[in-house]
């Protein structure tokens, strides 16, 4: 094909220049879905992880002393396989909370070098057969009252609330994101088909003196590869930005059930990357149609 | 070089172009095409770059069927046919050298040879004086001696030419003419099709005459009628 780097340059500059506003209007397009898809995502997660304990019926945690004898552990557990409110229970061990911990706290190593397995207790999560808030909370108090128990943690009508409406709402979002993934498409669609037809005098010599389809399509695609690359890049400090207020809230909720709002930034580097390479994807393909379309007419 | 063997052609189904028209050019021929507008010139030319496929019959050139050409490979068929047109399509916001350049570039040639053949060209059609001028600053003449300079700089087998002279006073298009006829000995094979009776008569070359897609008559050393 012998294509070269500055025909490639060249070309793509000018049909730059020729179309600023819309350029300009289909970075912006790109940059907001895929930060409004970023942050939705990031939403997700940062919600999974606040509410790890309280997955699948989980309603109440009695958590034991770290010291607690095998003797009044067993009592316990006795205690939770003949009661007929209990649906099931799961035993978490000192090394399985632990394991949670680090996966909650990976961000802060040095939080997790003073948590040790030996400090962490024990806990039993429960299933009640009745979910029904008041019934969940005369269940929780008779094993708050269990000689060998330090605390009985129930899932407020918070914590649900929350899970409900987080759901909702990230769905919610990323339909909108996906939506305005599409707009971006066709926007770019749109103004590599400007571009094109202010051009259509120069692809028709092009086509006359036997240059390819590639070597007509590169420059346009490389316009749309780079208007989705610009709009990635710009979403990623965004997504940034988003993470940042998580981890405010983070820290001003008290509550402790909300601990672990937080997500990864490691996860937060790949999600930028990810929407980096959505963006440049939806740029390419989104031209590479548009040429394609036009160089079969 | 050229083969049209039973070619028909029909636009849309219904407005015939061609009808089962034959006809061979041999290498380093000259033909004129002549015969009223709608007979089927244009479309005997442009079957020749694959801008249209026969609907019935086959068209060789180079010895090759192109109507089994794949489409990837049309390009490089083209690079062996060089095309002139009555309105010379000349990129108007490219000056001469520009627009000769761009025919070259545009199929990977490296900047050495565009460099080398680009004023060789212009030379020979004799537009070196005017190489950084743009297409509106020229004569209709001086365009029509760019175009012919594109189409020419890569040295194709083929220069088809439609109507060159359409829009040229008479001298200016004894000019062009001279310019095809340099150009067809250095057996280039040439196939210009043309109202201008003055032109054929003059010339005395092969004329092929179509009337309603039909080949009424080929004739060597022929008139316009």
């Amino acid at each position: 094909m012998n294509l070269r780097l500055d025909y490639v340059v060249r070309e793509t500059t000018s049909n730059f220049r020729r179309n600023v506003t819309l350029t300009l209007a289909t970075v912006i397009t790109v940059t907001i879905s895929l930060t409004l898809l970023g942050a939705a995502l990031l939403f997700r997660d940062a919600v999974d992880n606040a509410t790890v304990r309280w997955k699948d019926g989980v309603e109440f945690i009695v958590f034991m002393e770290p010291d607690i004898t095998a003797e009044l552990e067993a009592d316990i557990r006795g205690q939770l396989q003949d009661s007929r409110e209990v649906l099931e229970f799961t035993y978490i061990d000192k090394d399985e909370a632990y394991a949670e911990v680090q996966e909650l706290l990976g961000d802060s190593p040095e939080l997790v070098d003073v948590i040790t397995a030996e400090r962490l207790p024990a806990s039993f999560r429960v299933k009640p057969t009745d979910t029904l808030p008041e019934r969940v909370d005369r269940l929780a108090e008779v094993f708050r009252a269990q000689p060998g128990v330090s605390r009985v943690v129930t899932a407020s009508e918070t914590i649900r609330a929350i899970e409900d409406l987080s759901s909702g709402l990230s769905q919610r979002v990323i339909i909108i994101a996906i939506v305005l993934l599409v707009a971006a498409a066709v926007l770019i669609w749109n103004t590599i088909r400007m571009a094109l037809f202010s051009r259509r005098q120069d692809i028709e010599v092009m086509k006359l003196v036997g240059a390819t389809n590639w070597f007509i399509r590169v420059p346009f695609m490389v316009e749309g590869l780079i208007q989705g690359l610009v709009g990635g890049l710009v979403a990623m400090p965004l997504i940034w930005l988003t993470n940042n207020y998580l981890s405010i809230i983070n820290d001003d909720v008290s509550l402790e059930l909300l601990r672990g709002f937080a997500v990864d930034p490691s996860r937060v580097w790949s999600l930028g990357f990810q929407m980096v390479g959505l963006g440049a994807l939806v740029g390419t393909l989104g031209s590479g149609i548009a040429v394609t379309r036009f160089l079969d007419r | 070089m050229i083969k049209l063997e039973n070619v028909t052609k029909i636009y849309k189904g219904e407005v015939l172009a061609l009808q089962n028209a034959s006809c061979e050019v041999q290498r380093g021929e000259f033909v004129f095409l002549v015969g009223p507008s709608g007979s089927g010139k244009s479309t005997f030319m442009r079957l020749l770059n694959k801008e249209e496929d026969a609907d019935r019959g086959r068209v060789y050139v180079a010895g090759k069927d192109i109507g089994v050409l794949p489409g990837y490979k049309v390009p490089f068929l083209r690079r062996n046919i060089g095309c002139v047109f009555q309105d010379f399509k000349l990129l108007p916001n490219k000056t001469v050298v520009q627009n000769v350049a761009f025919a070259l570039e545009v199929i990977g040639h490296p900047r050495s040879v565009i460099k080398s053949k680009v004023p060789a060209i212009l030379e020979l059609v004799g537009l070196s004086r005017k190489m950084h001028n743009y297409p509106d600053e020229l004569s209709g003449g001086e365009q029509q001696r760019v175009s012919i300079a594109r189409a020419f700089v890569n040295r194709p087998l083929i220069l088809l030419a439609d109507e060159p002279t359409g829009n040229l006073d008479p001298n200016t298009s004894l000019g062009i003419m001279t310019l095809l006829d340099r150009i067809n000995r250095t057996g280039t094979t040439v196939v210009m099709a043309t109202h201008d009776r003055g032109i054929v008569d003059k010339m005395r070359r092969r004329v092929v005459e179509l009337d309603k897609g039909q080949i009424v008559r080929d004739q060597s050393r022929g008139v316009y009628e």
